[in-house]
């Protein structure tokens, strides 16, 4: 079998890779050519990759690729996930997350339609919902840039397998954390800042609203997910969380314990990171992927902090030798 | 004097808005696409009319590109933006993807985006689509959730959400106008409404004599293209933003159409009529059927004219244009619900001009 992940280079893509290579796949890497990448995450098993570049915004680039490398699974992930930053370059965002998956799509249909393609969707897409928690049925309300361009993507995506009769999935999933989080994510800054007070690198830490909640999962257990979906007869979509929330405060209070320190003498609320509180709390209602997929995650909450405490306090402190 | 500026100036809607703006005193501006094929028919009679006062300009520039909508917002600076044009037909949009999410869904975030930067503090009139519901179960109001069938109607769910963003997150002034199908005698040739009653036309004047279609059981509210234009201009005058449907709350089919089209001529279309399955769509919108009930309250707006006078309207201006006699209701209907802007002479409108 051959995989073909767009994004390899990201958290989601570098996971994705790992768990296919284990299973004996061949894993093609797909990265972007326009935009500079970093290739960290892959250090594990960049060997056993073949890389190739490629442009979301020409059909011709995606036709070329699909057609040279003729995989079984597209696994799409290649948008950038930074929903509060799409303000900022709207128009960008939907060339890539909305329109990339409209050529996409198209490549499937024209190069590999028998090839089964997943579309990385996202809790974005309930924005600001009316319902909790949130299922496959619950009404979409996305409320950034981000949101709509996924919003878009999501339903090309139901179009085609409907249309056309391509085994195309669309998996919701509601935030997923690791060491290999972004740092503008708030549960990596939290790690990332233990770890860095705990070494006497850094004396504070600014955080927005503490009693803001999340349903947070490990990343390991969510590529796993979007495997599972692409397997799934019929082709369907599957909303992939916890089903649990827990405070940003929670999430303080267990990272900084792991490295013996007491959150309260270093976190500080600061206003200005304070978003406008959601009226609904985003959480998911996982029951579809479990009584269809088998689907549950393995990774407990407390488990997720410590293993990315843990992650940057060995980075951190490595380096902190190395001098 | 206000201005206005409209993208899809060159359409049914863009022309039928231009004129009720002109005879509102507006300076009105129009985004026009440069193409091989003359395409202002519809406008021409505007533009060569003296009574006008010069109030029509015309400007270059394209959809798909960012640079062009912020250079257009900052040497018209409207006061209203009425963003009408799209790739607009539904079946279309499944040969052509990419180009109906770039022009029909990324146009639109362009605009905004050229309004914000340009810091004007315009008013701004998103085409949404009675074809975002697609297979929601009728009658469609507000509340009710979307189910895009077509490319199409998911780029107009990407239109519709990015222009909410935009008012909630920037306090702009943005509504989105729902608007069921709403036809005339300058619908374009390949919707079914106009498709039939040109046929009709060209079947009595011996220059046709069958007619092919597609579904003809697929149910639509149809209403007439001016009365919702009035509506896209009223929503822009209220004091907040808001969304609105627009239609006429009935439903008919294309064989109900059929049916009023040729037996207002006395002709049964079975002898006319046959059915192409290339015509279908690779997925159908059933049934569409508004509840504008909060148009009516908020906007005080009602349509006038309803089905059977609609088709009638149609029919003649196709007889009329084809050179033949019409029965002549569809005069006496406009003259009847519509003011002085929309006039009969104006619908018959000769391809070349």
């Amino acid at each position: 079998m051959k995989a073909l992940i767009l994004g390899v280079d990201g958290q989601d893509g570098s996971y994705l890779a790992e768990l296919l290579l284990d299973q004996g796949y061949q894993v093609v890497g797909w990265i972007p050519k326009t935009i500079p990448v970093r290739l960290d995450h892959l250090q594990a098993c960049i060997a056993h990759l073949t890389m190739v570049e490629g442009d979301l915004s020409h059909q011709a680039s995606l036709n070329a690729c699909m057609e040279e490398h003729q995989p079984d699974e597209i696994y799409c992930l290649a948008a950038p996930s930074a929903p509060y930053a799409s303000w900022g370059n709207p128009v960008m965002v939907g060339d890539v997350a909305a329109l990339g998956v409209a050529r996409l799509l198209e490549a499937v249909r024209q190069m590999v339609p028998k090839a089964c393609f997943y579309q990385a969707s996202s809790s974005e897409l309930f924005g600001d919902p009316l319902e909790t928690p949130q299922s496959e049925n619950t009404p979409f309300r996305p409320r950034n840039p981000y949101g709509v361009a996924k919003l878009y993507a999501h339903w090309m995506t139901v179009r085609y397998r409907e249309q056309y009769g391509l085994h195309t999935v669309s998996g919701i999933l509601f935030n997923h954390e690791s060491p290999r989080r972004g740092l503008e994510f708030v549960t990596r800054k939290i790690t990332h800042s233990a770890a860095r007070i705990k070494l006497g690198l850094q004396d504070k830490l600014y955080l927005g609203d503490l009693e803001s909640r999340r349903d947070w999962g490990f990343a390991g257990d969510y590529v796993r997910a979007m495997w599972m979906m692409l397997h799934h007869q019929p082709a369907a979509d599957f909303v992939i969380g916890t089903g649990q929330t827990h405070a940003v405060r929670e999430f303080c209070e267990l990272a900084f314990a792991t490295l013996d320190l007491d959150y309260r003498e270093y976190v500080v609320q600061d206003e200005r990171f304070m978003r406008p509180p959601e009226t609904h709390q985003l959480v998911a209602d996982p029951h579809k992927a479990c009584y269809e997929l088998g689907w549950q995650p393995q990774t407990s909450f407390a488990e997720l902090v410590r293993l990315m405490v843990e992650a940057d306090w060995r980075s951190l402190a490595n380096a902190d030798e190395r001098g | 004097m206000k201005k206005a500026l409209i993208t899809g100036i060159t359409g049914q809607d863009g022309s039928y808005l231009a004129e009720l703006l002109l005879s509102q005193g507006y300076e009105v501006h129009g985004l026009i696409r440069r193409a091989s094929t003359f395409n202002t028919q519809r406008i021409d009679h505007i533009y060569r009319d003296p009574h006008n006062g010069g109030n029509l300009y015309l400007h270059y520039g394209d959809l798909a590109n960012a640079g062009n909508m912020t250079d257009l917002i900052y040497s018209v600076r409207p006061d209203e933006v009425y963003h009408l044009a799209a790739q607009s037909h539904v079946r279309v949009s499944f040969d052509l993807p990419e180009y109906t999410g770039d022009i029909t869904g990324l146009g639109t975030i362009r605009i905004l985006e050229a309004i914000r930067r340009s810091g004007i503090p315009a008013r701004y009139y998103q085409a949404s689509s009675s074809e975002m519901f697609g297979s929601a179960k009728p009658p469609q109001n507000e509340a009710t959730v979307f189910q895009p069938q077509s490319p199409y109607a998911a780029a107009k769910v990407y239109s519709y959400w990015v222009t909410r963003n935009y008012r909630e997150g920037y306090n702009m002034f943005a509504c989105n106008g729902i608007l069921f199908n709403h036809e005339s005698p300058r619908r374009g040739e390949t919707f079914v409404t106009r498709k039939i009653t040109r046929a009709l036309a060209a079947i009595v004047a011996g220059k046709q004599d069958s007619l092919y279609l597609g579904n003809l059981d697929a149910k639509r509210d149809w209403g007439y293209a001016p009365d919702y234009v009035a509506a896209m201009w009223k929503m822009l005058q209220l004091d907040h933003p808001d969304d609105f449907v627009i239609g006429t709350g009935e439903a008919h089919s294309v064989r109900e159409f059929l049916d009023e089209a040729f037996g207002y001529l006395g002709l049964e279309w079975q002898k006319y009529v046959q059915i192409d399955a290339r015509y279908f769509r690779p997925t159908e919108v059933d049934y569409l059927l508004s509840d504008y009930s909060k148009a009516h309250n908020v906007l005080h707006w009602e349509p006038r004219v309803f089905f059977r006078d609609l088709v009638r309207v149609m029919v003649d201006a196709d007889l009329e244009l084809i050179g033949l006699q019409s029965p002549g209701e569809g005069r006496k209907i406009l003259e009847t619900h519509h003011g002085r802007w929309h006039r009969w002479e104006d619908q018959i409108l000769h391809p070349e001009g």
